[in-house]
Parts: C-alpha cells; sequence; structure tokens
C-alpha cells in the first residue's frame, strides 16, 4: 500500500516539474544557421537574442514558459548573438540565472549581411526577431513578442 | 478492517486517475485564464498599425528631410548650415549598442577622411534614454568625449527623425548627396559587413558608396542588411 502511494506521489512530482538541465551553449556558424532554420517534422521557435539586449532578456522569460509547456509539439530555439569569447562571462551566468532550459545556440559568424537573408529576407538586422518554421509553414516576427504573442503564434502552426 | 483497506485503494486509485487525466489535459486549460481584456487589445492595435505604416522610410534616391537637432555641446545642427558639404554620412548609433561600440573608431576615421572632401559623419541617438539609461544626453556627452568623437552626436529628442529616416537599429547609415537645395538618399545599411573586426571585412559598402559619389560614377551596392539594436 505504502509502495503504492510513493509510486503515485513519484509520478506526480515527476510530471508537474521541468527535469531539463539549465541549457549549455553550442556555437554554431553559418552552415549550423542554415540547417537550424530549415523545417522539420516537428515546429521550429528560432528566437535571436542577446544577454546585453534589454527588450530579447525582457521577452525571453515568454519562450522559456511557453516552450515548456508545448514541449511535445515545438523546439525552442533561442539563437544568441553575444560574442563567441563572452560566452563563460555573460551568456553561462546569464543562462543560469534565468534558468534557461530551452535549446541555446550561439552564432558565431560577424558577416552579419551574408547571414540575415538566411534567416529572412524581411529581416531589417535589428534584435529581438522571432521565426517559426514547420514542414509546410513560415513565419517571420521583426519585433519584441508578448507572451499571448507567442502562444497565438504557435497555435497557428499546431 | 478489509472494507477499510479495500476502501482506501478505491479512493487512492480514483484520486491518482483524477490528477494523472487533469495532467493530460494541461494544454486545453491554459486558456481557461483570460490573459487580458479582448476589448482594450483591439483598442490599443489601431494607432499601432498606423503607426508601422509611417515608418517604411526613405528609399534610394528619396530626399531626405533636415532637421534640427541639439548636439551634445548644446547647439542645435541642421544640414543646411553645412555651406561647404557635397553631402552627409547620417549614421544613428547610440552608447549602449554593442555593435554601435565596435563601429566607433570605423565612424571617427571616415569622419576624418571624408570630412575634407565634402562628406562629414552626422551622428545621430534616436533612443529613448527611459528605455536605456546609457544612452541618455549626459551619457553621451561622457563617451563623445572619451573617444574623441571628431563630429556632431545629436539628439533625436521627440525621436521624430529616425522614423522619417526609416532607420530601425543603431548603427544605420544613411549617404546623403546634395542635389541643389535637397539631400538624396544615396545609400542605406551597414558600414561594412564584418562589426567584430575591421581587417577581416570583406565589403566596405559605405566606402565604396563614398568613393563612387566622389569619383562621379554609379554607386554599385546602394544598401546592405546591417545587423544592430532595435531603437526603442
Amino acid at each position: 500500500m505504502n509502495k503504492l502511494l510513493s509510486l503515485f506521489a513519484l509520478i506526480i512530482i515527476c510530471t508537474a516539474c521541468d527535469n531539463r538541465p539549465i541549457a549549455t551553449v553550442t556555437a554554431i556558424g553559418q552552415d549550423g544557421l542554415r540547417e537550424t532554420v530549415s523545417p522539420n517534422d516537428k515546429i521550429k521557435v528560432i528566437n535571436f537574442w542577446a544577454t546585453w539586449c534589454a527588450p530579447c532578456v525582457e521577452e525571453l522569460p515568454h519562450f522559456e514558459s511557453v516552450g515548456s509547456s508545448y514541449l511535445e509539439e515545438v523546439d525552442m530555439i533561442l539563437i544568441s548573438l553575444d560574442e563567441k569569447k563572452n560566452i563563460q562571462s555573460a551568456v553561462d551566468p546569464f543562462l543560469k540565472e534565468n534558468n534557461i532550459k530551452s535549446k541555446v545556440l550561439l552564432l558565431d559568424d560577424p558577416y552579419a549581411a551574408e547571414w540575415i537573408p538566411i534567416v529572412d529576407q524581411h529581416w531589417d538586422g535589428a534584435i529581438p526577431v522571432t521565426l517559426i518554421v514547420s514542414k509546410d509553414k513560415k513565419q517571420f516576427f521583426n519585433k519584441a513578442l508578448s507572451k499571448a504573442d507567442l502562444e497565438n503564434a504557435i497555435k497557428e502552426f499546431l | 478492517m478489509k472494507t477499510l483497506k479495500i476502501l482506501t485503494v478505491a479512493v487512492v486509485g480514483a484520486i491518482a486517475i483524477a490528477v494523472v487525466s487533469g495532467m493530460l489535459e494541461t494544454h486545453e486549460r491554459t486558456n481557461l485564464f483570460a490573459e487580458r481584456p479582448v476589448p482594450n487589445e483591439n483598442k490599443k492595435q489601431s494607432p499601432a498599425k498606423e503607426k508601422t505604416a509611417v515608418l517604411v522610410g526613405y528609399h534610394i534616391g528619396d530626399a531626405a528631410t533636415d532637421f534640427s537637432l541639439k548636439n551634445i555641446d548644446g547647439e542645435k545642427v541642421s544640414l543646411k548650415n553645412y555651406d561647404d558639404a557635397k553631402g552627409f554620412m547620417v549614421i544613428f548609433t547610440c552608447n549602449h549598442c554593442p555593435y554601435s561600440v565596435a563601429y566607433e573608431d570605423r565612424i571617427i576615421a571616415l569622419d576624418k577622411k571624408y570630412k575634407n572632401l565634402g562628406y562629414p559623419v552626422i551622428a545621430i541617438n534616436p533612443n529613448n534614454p527611459d528605455e536605456y539609461p546609457s544612452d541618455s544626453y549626459d551619457a553621451m556627452k561622457v563617451r563623445a568625449k572619451q573617444k574623441g568623437f571628431t563630429f556632431p552626436y545629436l539628439v533625436d529628442t521627440d525621436q521624430n527623425i529616425f522614423p522619417q529616416y526609416g532607420a530601425t537599429k543603431t548603427p544605420h547609415v544613411f549617404l546623403l548627396k546634395k542635389e541643389g537645395d535637397q539631400n538624396i538618399v544615396k545609400y542605406i545599411g551597414a558600414i561594412d559587413d564584418n562589426y567584430h573586426d575591421e581587417n577581416a571585412v570583406k565589403n566596405n559598402y559605405l566606402e565604396n558608396a563614398l568613393q563612387s559619389l566622389i569619383r562621379g560614377e554609379e554607386i554599385a551596392v546602394t544598401t546592405s542588411p546591417a545587423i544592430g539594436c532595435r531603437i526603442k
């Protein structure tokens, strides 16, 4: 009897919490970016941000919380534009402090004019921006998103 | 005793089923609580749409507006005051943005080199200091002094000028050429294509455009995608 109870308790605890570890940063180049933004069976939500970008930091919690409630349906990918040399000093501490568990990449390529069009032709080069891609659909947001904006945008893809 | 045991198992089982099925339904439940009153959102949306329509900005060949903006020395600066200039490098830039900071030395070098050839730099900080405290007027004075800016560093106090140009980020360059009493937009975009390392630049967009203007030739690349920090 006690065993049964504790089993239930365990199941309940494990399902309720987000067991994923704090994200670690993987640096990518233009090839990695091309691969990241290309369509997949699973919906991808790709947000471009940086630790020094105030409007980005403001919207990041929305991506984190919405991402954790659509774990099955959505790959949440946060691409940092911080400099590679700042991973240890700025990016890692930021991820830890803000409890970021989504996938975090860092685009290590200074030739922005080459990779901006890879992401979207309509990107004016300012961050934050967000791209949502699925097998047959693509939407680009050239602005910061509220939590409601993000959820509504994802629902269009589900 | 036995009945109690069966009863307990049944109750625990029922609770477990209720909890598990409740958890399985989480997605449908996210909408149970309204996040914002709907009528308010509709009201807010209509003026915002009109605003984005105004934010289109200049294309190549358009006549750029003149302005009268406060410089870090307290004086107002207007393009019309530059009698000898053949044109201008109007650069929207600021203190807080790492891309802007990365380009500071290059902007100073461009000003020193091309001011004498008739194309001075006019730097404009378009940001609201309430959004970015390090872009305040006082902080601008400090930064200009630290770096030894050789050009005016103006404040778009009412945030009226940057939307007319269509600047969306810092740094964002608009190269203008005087034609009669107008300033015609000749190039829009980045300073060059490598913010990180000026020795590894492949395309010197702004300088190439300046060289073409000075030689009286057609500018080969009139726009470029520029990375930057969104103006707020």
